[in-house]
């Protein structure tokens, strides 16, 4: 649960995703599930014009298992928090 | 949460429509989870199905699909702006039926043309027979006809009683109206009419039975046939079939009839609607859009529906009801002023102008689309589905499974606890469903009070599921929504890389082989190993390798680390709810006391960042007799601390980027601690044991070389002289507490006496550290943009110097001054020269680093009653 957890801090921040055919989409992040899929609104592909046909679509439902990278703003992470958070889930996997 | 994936148009809707629907039968109480699931998965598979063949006919092969909707054709035809191309075949439908037996037209768009014969001795299809039973049942529909000879009330009574009786005994399992067969439906096919026009409301007739069935008769042939939507196999979506709307039903009508009855249906859907509303546990939330649509088919094509179905019975009422044959003369006849009537009733009648037949055609297409796959799962299915999914993402313990979201929230809240995290979770579902509003009723509220007794339901579920998943892990229930790996997968994911854990021995070799490096290198006595030696090897401690070996190995320390974090993590959840913590375990894992090893875990864990960083989280669960401890420790061995090391001029003459951020971070983390326990909690003599312990068991002049070796000292001296001060003024300083000060004084300056000009790192290091040091903050002062104007701030050793020479008396003060008046000098000169020989548009910032310079030194200086200014030392006034 650490990076549904994670990733639910980032709702309604803008993120960029990589997906695993390359497309680069960045988009706020509307929400996620336990499947880590996403869903982005407003979104803007980084190479608008080698896939045209997103250029008309304003917000998406990424599968989770299609996502290569997410990527963020620094600020955005609290690492000390996510070393402790991974920690715990270490320990309650433990257990 | 995967409120994507399905259809979550009903949760949190239905409120309000179902109450004005039925306005009774609300089921407000919370339900129990495993009531609400019909358990469709839990079944086993049916053995009987001996009925298959006559459903779906034999010929089909396994796996094909069967259109329970209605055919892809019909729909195209609806929507097509057509109705004239089937005009001509309805009419012939019509012509036929009101032969009573023509032989042509209707029958040709069925596949069994014989069974529109009217004949009595008909041999029906097997379908037929099964429903042979049922013919008892078409009797009912007569009081909805005034033919007054057919049926005496009484009768109808005891038809209607019968009918019930069939249902309930043949549920919804006897209505297969099959596409083989072609014709649609036997004696169902009027239930609605019926029902609808009888007017009654209690008859528990099932509305499955009812609406779809008629349809498939009033289609035209010429169009696909309209597949009776009823499929025997899909259990629970009875209630909520998708009805065909063609239009062609419309175009059949007369134009005024469909107009009217479009707003005359409304009101009698008030029957078919107790029907929904009846189903025991349903959830009210799921309900109402589907009744919304609902009301939409009906206000379009529920009375057309029944008028056709009514027009179509005779054909079909001959068999059933044997005997019984209604003249269509008569019924054509009847159903018209019956439908005037209606329509009166409700509006005045208007032909319905083509713009508006045009309108109401693509919206009625629309209604099909969306209609198309409705009714697939029951609201049941779709809430059990919600709850599942809620029940993967809510946790009972938000702190422990969802604890990096909660206390970032708290974090960026400020320490503020916000909502709690299940009405999160619910208002979350809620907006991402798109019914926050509540539905038609603006119930806001309500849904979102409904959506949180679903959360609650989700947790109770979450609690039960790791039972249930041990027990039984590829279960029935996760079967029911395909394959359901995230029930274990979400809590324990599949592992992308297997560590083997049998390699402790070999490690054990490796760290046994340095450390017998590293003692032959170091030359060590052997005997001594188990003693921890306090003397001063200082530059044996420059190989940070060689500390951790002395102190258990590099392993060792980082899964020390390791312990003392979840140690800490322990400590702090217990603080989270509330509960006594006791911090002895900690105490254990640091190894403080433990004269095991030559150099203290304590120390190796402080050559790492995460060890450092971990310290301000210790010291709140210390108490001030650990941290003592703590603290004589680390300052006893302080040679060996990998900080000193490596921010010592000497043995690390050239510095990384990453290792003068090291000691950014050693500085504002743990010499803050230092400071704030010095300056709040600790006693003069504690103070003065401390220093001791650094000056007895270290080389303090190699410390002093050292940035954060002069800080440590610096504080320890600094604060040793306010207490004096402040305890002085209240006369409270013993004696013997003054002699110990002035004892441990000497042997500090004895130490430092003739090298206190080592404090001084040399030029090429100073400019060395300011063009690595990316950030110039701590260790070097930033003025302007361009890294040109850095220059390494030395205010860190006139800061030492100063808090030394107040402590010391007159001749101390002079030994200093005579072992860095070249220093004094030098830094004077430095300042002046940067004034003259700066360019007149850095004036500015040469001026503020003469400034500074001097700031600096004269920290030191009025110590001693002196003051540097422009170029000249002179007595303070």
């Amino acid at each position: 649960m650490l990076f549904f957890s994670f990733f639910k801090t980032l709702v309604d921040q803008e993120v960029t995703v990589e997906l695993k055919n390359d497309i680069e989409l960045k988009g706020t992040l509307k929400s996620v599930d336990q499947f880590l899929n996403l869903k982005l609104d407003n979104i803007e592909c980084s190479d608008a014009s080698k896939y045209p046909h997103l250029s008309s679509v304003r917000n998406i439902f990424i599968r989770g298992s299609t996502v290569r990278y997410v990527y963020l703003n620094k600020n955005m992470v609290d690492t000390n928090l996510l070393q402790d958070a991974a920690r715990r889930e270490a320990m309650s996997s433990k257990n | 949460m995967s409120f994507f994936g399905f259809d979550t148009a009903l949760p949190g809707q239905n409120k309000g429509s179902g109450r004005k629907r039925n306005g009774a039968k609300k089921n407000n109480a919370p339900m129990d989870f495993e009531d609400t699931y019909q358990g469709l998965g839990e079944y086993e598979n049916e053995e009987d199905d001996y009925l298959n063949a006559e459903t779906f006919g034999d010929g089909t092969e396994l796996g094909a699909d069967f259109d329970f909707g209605y055919g892809r054709g019909n729909l195209d035809a609806n929507t097509s702006s057509a109705g004239h191309v089937e005009q001509p075949a309805l009419n012939r439908s019509y012509a036929s039926a009101a032969a009573s037996a023509g032989p042509g037209a209707l029958n040709a768009g069925y596949s069994l043309p014989s069974a529109h014969t009217m004949d009595e001795g008909m041999d029906f299809t097997p379908m037929e027979s099964l429903w042979t039973n049922q013919s008892a049942v078409i009797p009912q529909q007569q009081p909805q006809n005034p033919i007054p000879q057919v049926l005496s009330m009484g009768e109808i009574e005891r038809q209607q009683f019968q009918q019930q009786q069939q249902q309930q005994q043949h549920g919804y399992m006897n209505m297969p109206p099959m596409p083989p067969m072609g014709y649609g439906y036997p004696p169902h096919a009027y239930g609605p009419p019926g029902v609808n026009n009888t007017g009654y409301q209690g008859l528990p007739q099932d509305f499955s039975q009812s609406v779809p069935q008629g349809y498939p008769q009033g289609l035209p042939q010429g169009g696909p046939m309209a597949m009776p939507m009823h499929m025997a196999p899909m259990g629970p979506p009875q209630h909520y079939q998708p009805i065909p709307v063609p239009m062609q039903q419309h175009e059949q009508q007369t134009p005024q009839q469909a107009h009217h009855q479009a707003p005359a249906s409304l009101p009698q859907e008030a029957s078919p609607a107790p029907v929904l509303s009846r189903e025991p546990s349903e959830s009210p939330s799921s309900v109402q859009p589907q009744e919304v649509v609902r009301a939409d088919q009906f206000s379009s094509v529920g009375v057309p529906e029944q008028a056709f179905a009514q027009e179509m019975r005779p054909p079909h009422n001959a068999p059933g009801n044997r005997g019984q044959a209604i003249i269509p003369d008569q019924v054509m006849r009847e159903i018209a002023p019956r439908e005037t009537r209606r329509g009166s009733m409700r509006k005045p009648q208007e032909p319905l102008s083509s713009e508006e037949l045009k309108k109401l055609r693509i919206r009625q297409a629309k209604v099909d689309k969306i209609l198309r796959h409705s009714g697939v799962m029951t609201p049941r299915d779709k809430d059990f589905i919600t709850r599942y999914q809620l029940s993967q993402i809510v946790t009972d313990d938000p702190y422990n499974e969802d604890f990096y979201f909660q206390v970032y929230k708290i974090i960026q809240r400020g320490g503020i606890v916000g909502e709690s995290n299940k009405g999160l979770i619910a208002r979350a579902y809620l907006e991402h469903s798109g019914h926050r509003l509540g539905g038609r009723y603006k119930r806001a509220d309500v849904a979102l009070q409904r959506m949180q007794s679903q959360v609650e339901k989700a947790v109770t579920v979450a609690k039960e599921r790791p039972q249930k998943s041990r027990e039984n892990l590829d279960g029935a229930k996760e079967g029911v929504l395909g394959k359901i790996s995230s029930a274990r997968n979400s809590k324990a994911p599949r592992r992308q890389l297997q560590i083997p854990l049998q390699k402790e021995e070999e490690d054990e070799v490796t760290s046994q082989a340095i450390e017998d490096v590293v003692q032959s290198m170091n030359g060590v006595e052997l005997s001594s190993s188990k003693a921890r030696r306090r003397s001063s090897y200082a530059f044996r401690s420059v190989d940070q390798r060689a500390v951790l070996s002395r102190s258990g190995g590099r392993k060792f320390v980082l899964s020390l680390i390791e312990t003392v974090y979840s140690e800490v993590l322990e400590l702090e959840a217990q603080l989270r709810s509330g509960q006594d913590t006791d911090s002895s375990a900690l105490w254990e894992t640091l190894h403080i006391s433990d004269d095991a090893y030559e150099v203290s875990p304590f120390i190796s864990i402080l050559s790492f960042d995460k060890g450092v960083k971990i310290m301000p989280r210790i010291f709140n669960f210390l108490n001030k007799e650990q941290k003592l401890k703590l603290l004589y420790c680390f300052f006893s061995e302080l040679s060996h601390l990998n900080i000193i090391v490596t921010s010592s001029y000497k043995t690390n003459p050239d510095p990384s980027d990453s290792q003068l951020k090291k000691l950014e971070l050693f500085q504002s983390v743990f010499l803050k601690i230092i400071v704030s326990f010095l300056s709040s909690s600790a006693e003069f003599l504690e103070v003065l044991g401390l220093l001791l312990a650094l000056v007895k068991n270290n080389n303090v002049s190699f410390i002093s070389t050292s940035k954060i070796g002069l800080n440590l000292i610096t504080v320890l001296i600094s604060r040793a002289a306010l207490i004096k001060q402040d305890v002085s003024r209240g006369n409270v300083l013993s004696s013997m507490e003054a002699s110990t000060w002035n004892e441990i004084y000497d042997k500090l300056f004895t130490a430092l006496e003739t090298k206190l000009a080592v404090v001084f790192p040399p030029d090429e290091y100073s400019s060395r550290v300011v063009a690595t040091s990316s950030s110039g903050t701590v260790t070097s002062a930033t003025v302007g943009q361009s890294s040109k104007h850095q220059f390494y701030d030395q205010s860190y050793i006139w800061q030492f110097l100063a808090s030394l020479a107040l402590s010391g008396k007159l001749n101390h003060q002079r030994v200093i001054i005579d072992e860095i008046r070249e220093e004094i000098f030098g830094t004077i000169s430095r300042a002046e020269q940067l004034s003259s020989t700066a360019p007149v548009e850095e004036q500015q910032i040469a001026l503020y680093q003469r400034d500074k310079l001097y700031q600096d030194l004269n920290l030191f200086l009025n110590v001693m009653g002196l003051v540097a200014r422009d170029g000249e030392i002179s007595e303070l006034k």
